[in-house]
């Protein structure tokens, strides 16, 4: 019943337009959903942080304080799970919305380049770091990735996965150009300069750290291999980050317009449709926000909007048409820059909050921990929206130069933001552990000064 | 799945690791929590729960509150949240982190302690005529036929195994049977130490808040505990005092209130008497530690200073550790407020004696209770000053 079901869902949605790699379902017990959860992906090189994250996820979940309703992975073909004491209508409530989601894999341009095989390319990681377990022992290992992992988020999506080493020094040789009519005059023949290049280490501000210290730094091959392990996947996971709201919303649109159109239910299951779709897009807490909510409003004005200019012939798009593009197109930020508009802050009653106090960020006072609404204005909202979505989300930090083997960081969005500098010491510990060499990161101080933390090699 | 089996049930194994982890780090960490409440307060229960975080991943973070969205009404510059980790989950954004989660990790209490103490020693003891403190310890000194297997003797069982194979005239190891096998046996020996009586000293004048207390407390909790795990005889006075000074039963010293004006002389004196009357200094190592806040009444100090060089004629060892520290009020990063007030009058009165048996100590933070206790304790030579 349940297989013919999702059969005649995805009939339905490939019918109203979606289109997606095969996609298989398997339903597992609670504790898979969580492991697969804590990990991203069903196997994965093993660490303890994620068992840190398995471990307070089940409890959470044991306690009944959370429910994962449904992973889907990018992968073609695609593989979702589903929670084997859902009912029979909730699990096809997530079958489609995961066909929604296996769309956006396919045709969103941010998964463009992602890698569709990783499901079976992380088994083969996770079989390579056991072996470098196996042979190097669990501790150094673990220290390795744990420093990978801090580094992870630093990396360049724009240079991409593959990338080669800068070019090596050489000389570049140029003729000073011969002007017209240089025969006519005494002139000395043309002289040549030589220009050298590529010797500045690294040529421009770097933001793939893990992959100019896989390049640059003095690693063994495992070290490298495991590091490149760590960044391979990362890179995977990088426009997961960045499409959070605009994939939950349109899976969440699209699961709601399935069943808008499908015939197949009882009255007493569609109640129960109704009831959890409701509880999918409900806002968050005060001071949260429901990604599923917003993707789904913002998703539902703009297919409103256009249909309404259409219909006024002002464009030649349907809100259907111009949604696929959407879909195509965007990110989160272009989204919510896009089409996040003033009423829509307005209806939603959104707001930004932040701390009360207006000093540089470094400093503290008692009114730091006060955390007031700061601006109800559309803008306002939308930086406060944004600002934790840059740059996957870490503080901007790109390596900068190399002077006497020491590394030299450069933290480039100083002026507003404000190190942790306990975490910053240790990552900077790491990083030195690595390059074997002094590292410095140029940072500001609480006045606002420029101000450098080093960390020696051990 | 067609999965590798080494590669299955993957979260259980990295839970368990990083459990693994969250022991070592406590294991490394003891010195915040030696004034952990829940261990101070066990009560002679065999494991304590610790509340530890999960473990750091380190990685470039922001130090500041992140601005966030929230939803509903509300004019701008009303208040969501204010003061101390009321709702910390707030500060970080929507959804990104999720505040800071504890757990609670069980430990028995045995091995906190074993880890603690065990560099520690009583400082400069000596023989005494009348031996008293006794420490145990096993010698292996028998052989047996049974025994447990952990503790067979290999050598012997394979002198036995050829022995008996010779006997039949095939000299050589083989056919390994019971009755080859040889297991070592050990007695617990008692060793005769030098006899020591501790006194401890506490303030409990109305100037000791309940911060303070409680880093006095937790370093006689410790002490005591150290006294009790390492020497199985020593000898212990309690002695509570504020302008009077009275020896009070040892459970009655950690459950003391506190009021009234302070006098240390008072208790130095009482101190001096009950040394007298029943651990005279020929035949006892004399330990005396004194917790206070160095709040004393000033015209007392020289009646302090004078009490106190008559002990250090007496005692093995003087210790006074004064408690800066007062509360738990740290800043929001994580940094304690920065107070460095100037040595007490008591402190600079009893700085003024120079002798190499009185130990100084200042307790700024309940964290130094560790230290405290290391620099009071480290094994020094018994040499004569």
């Amino acid at each position: 019943m349940f297989d013919a079901r999702v059969g005649e869902l995805e009939v339905l949605a490939r019918e109203q337009g979606l289109d997606f790699f095969p996609t298989s379902f398997e339903v597992v017990p609670a504790d898979i959903m969580t492991e697969m959860a804590a990990y991203g992906l069903p196997t994965r090189a093993r660490h303890w942080s994620y068992g840190k994250v398995y471990q307070s996820q089940r409890l959470y979940g044991v306690m009944g304080l959370s429910k994962i309703y449904e992973i889907v992975l990018n992968n073609n073909p695609s593989l979702a799970f589903l929670l084997d004491t859902n009912t029979e209508i909730a699990n096809l409530l997530v079958a489609a919305h995961v066909f929604a989601h296996v769309d956006f894999f396919t045709h969103n341009l941010l998964f463009a380049n992602t890698n569709r095989n990783m499901i079976n390319d992380a088994v083969a990681h996770a079989l390579r770091i056991d072996a470098y377990s196996d042979r190097y022992g669990l501790e150094p290992v673990e220290h390795l990735m744990d420093i990978g992992l801090a580094l992870d988020r630093h990396i360049d999506p724009y240079k991409g996965l593959e990338r080669q080493p800068y070019p090596e020094r050489h000389v570049v040789e140029k003729e000073r150009p011969t002007l017209p009519y240089d025969d006519l005059f005494d002139r000395p023949a043309p002289s040549v300069t030589y220009e050298v290049k590529g010797t500045k280490l690294p040529p421009h501000p770097e933001r793939d750290l893990l992959w100019f210290l896989c390049t640059y730094a003095p690693l063994d091959d495992w070290q490298r291999d495991t590091l490149q392990i760590i960044r391979e996947e990362s890179y995977y996971f990088y426009p997961q980050f960045c499409s959070k709201i605009l994939n939950e919303g349109w899976a969440s649109y699209w699961h709601a317009e399935l069943f808008h159109h499908y015939s197949n239910v009882t009255p007493d299951e569609m109640i129960e449709f109704a009831r959890l779709h409701a509880s999918v897009v409900q806002p968050g807490g005060r001071a949260s926000i429901n990604p599923y909510f917003l993707g789904y409003r913002i998703l539902v004005d703009i297919e409103t909007r256009w249909d309404q200019m259409h219909a006024a012939g002002e464009t030649p798009m349907t809100g259907r048409d111009k949604l696929f593009e959407v879909r195509q197109m965007e990110d989160d930020v272009s989204f919510l820059r896009n089409y996040l508009t003033t009423e829509l802050v307005e209806e939603l009653e959104l707001f930004a909050y932040g701390s009360r106090c207006r000093h540089p960020p470094g400093q503290h006072c008692p009114r730091c921990q006060d955390i007031i609404i700061t601006s109800r204005e559309r803008d306002a909202v939308l930086n406060a929206l944004l600002t934790p979505r840059y740059n996957y989300g870490a503080p901007h930090i790109v390596v900068q130069d190399v002077v006497n083997n020491a590394l030299y960081l450069e933290h480039l969005d100083r002026a507003t933001t404000f190190l942790d500098r306990r975490y910053a010491y240790q990552t900077l510990a790491y990083v030195a552990e690595l390059w074997k060499h002094p590292v410095h990161v140029l940072t500001h101080n609480e006045e606002g000064k420029d101000l450098y933390l080093s960390a020696e090699s051990p | 799945m067609d999965l590798p089996w080494e590669l299955r049930r993957r979260g259980f194994k990295d839970s368990l690791r990083h459990d693994q982890r969250v022991k070592d780090a406590i294991r490394k960490n003891l010195r915040e929590l030696i004034a952990e409440e829940a261990i101070i307060t066990s009560d002679g229960r065999k494991t304590v729960k610790i509340p530890v975080r999960y473990l750091d991943q380190y990685r470039f973070k922001y130090g500041q509150p992140q601005p966030g969205v929230g939803q509903g009404p509300g004019q701008p510059g009303e208040i969501l949240s204010r003061g101390t980790g009321a709702d910390r989950g707030m500060r970080h954004g929507p959804g990104e982190q999720p505040g800071e989660a504890t757990y609670e990790v069980e430990v028995p209490l045995a091995d906190i302690t074993q880890m603690m103490l065990e560099d520690l020693a009583l400082p400069w003891l000596e023989e005494k005529p009348e031996r008293q403190i006794r420490t145990a310890s096993h010698q292996y000194t028998d052989i047996r036929r049974r025994g447990p297997l952990a503790n067979l003797d290999k050598r012997r069982t394979l002198f036995n195994n050829i022995k008996r194979n010779a006997a039949r005239g095939v000299p050589e190891i083989g056919d390994l049977q019971d009755a080859d096998l040889r297991f070592k046996v050990w007695d617990d020996h008692e060793e005769a130490h030098a006899n020591a009586a501790i006194y401890m000293l506490m303030d409990r004048s109305g100037s000791m808040t309940t911060g303070k207390k409680y880093v006095a407390k937790s370093f006689f909790f410790w002490m005591v505990r150290f006294l009790r795990h390492k020497y199985r005889q020593v000898e212990t006075v309690f002695i509570a005092h504020d302008i009077d000074a009275q020896v009070v039963p040892e459970q009655d010293f950690f459950a003391l209130s506190n009021s009234g004006g302070t006098k240390c002389s008072s208790a130095y004196q009482l101190a001096l008497e009950h040394q007298q009357q029943h651990y005279p200094a020929r035949s006892w190592n004399i330990y005396l530690f004194h917790f206070s806040d160095g709040d004393n009444w000033p015209e007392d100090n020289p009646a302090c200073q004078a009490r106190v060089t008559a002990l250090l004629d007496l005692c093995t060892m003087v210790g006074y550790g004064e408690i800066r520290y007062d509360g738990d009020d740290i800043g929001f990063y994580g940094w304690p407020p920065q107070i460095e007030p100037l040595p007490s009058s008591l402190q600079s009165a009893l700085q003024g004696i120079a002798h190499p048996r009185l130990c100084i100590v200042t307790l700024s933070h309940k964290d130094d209770v560790y230290q405290a206790l290391q620099t009071f304790l480290q094994p020094r030579e018994s040499t004569h000053v």
